[in-house]
């Protein structure tokens, strides 16, 4: 069995070996890949169906009902925002549909800032082999495939 | 188990009197510690930790997931 997973926002897809944090550019908590948001003030939605395993206004984990656990970072050190401009939709322990909103932000006033907006999308915690079908860098739309993991 | 790991990190950061706030965030533990020069980096490793990252008195240490609970383990034993 394979799930797909999907891109949090509008943007574009590139690979994690671009983002300015060697957490993800080294893959130290799993593969996957970076989006780079578009626009402005939106919603970041689901990337895959499942639980909201992790819950923090810039980021969040959504566990699979195969088990895949997927991170979707909101920038880069924006826990040093503590939440401000980020409003949550879900609540942690809930049942999400991929695609579904989770939390609306503000990519430019992240940058405004001082900091990186890209969102890295990662599989926590599995080899770099069970993850497949990655989409070719460039732009893509929210809900959108980025790949495929194994599970 | 989580415990051991919990105090083995602490260990490895200089001990409870080195931290000066420590701070989950999904994957990492974000730390400040009084003295940086009192942070073994292999120690951390060997506790199970995937990177470690120092500047300084600031220490983010890699544990995957479990950065949340391995925080409150080791705000336990402070």
């Amino acid at each position: 069995m394979s799930a797909v997973v999907g891109s949090p926002v509008d943007g574009r897809a590139g690979p994690l070996s671009g983002v300015d944090d060697p957490v993800f550019s080294q893959q130290m908590v799993g593969p996957g890949m970076a989006v780079t948001p578009g626009g402005g003030r939106g919603d970041a939605v689901a990337p895959i169906a499942g639980t909201v395993a992790t819950l923090h206004p810039h980021a969040f984990v959504i566990t699979a009902a195969g088990g895949a656990s997927v991170l979707v970072h909101l920038g880069i050190d924006t826990v040093k925002l503590k939440g401000e401009g980020f409003a949550l939709h879900v609540a942690k322990g809930d049942i999400v549909e991929a695609g579904q909103p989770m939390v609306t932000w503000d990519p430019t006033e992240v940058e405004a800032h001082g900091y990186s907006a890209v969102c890295p999308v990662v599989v926590l915690e599995v080899e770099a082999e069970a993850l497949g079908d990655f989409r070719e860098a460039g732009a893509v739309t929210a809900g959108e495939p980025l790949f495929s993991v194994r599970e | 188990m989580a415990e051991d790991k919990a105090a083995a990190i602490l260990t490895a950061l200089g001990g409870g009197n080195n931290i000066v706030e420590i701070e989950p965030c999904i994957t990492r533990l974000r730390c400040e510690v009084e003295d940086g020069s009192k942070v073994d980096e292999a120690g951390l490793k060997a506790a199970g930790a995937h990177g470690v990252m120092q500047q300084g008195t600031v220490v983010q240490v890699v544990v995957g997931p479990e950065a949340d609970t391995l925080s409150g383990d080791i705000e336990d034993l402070l």
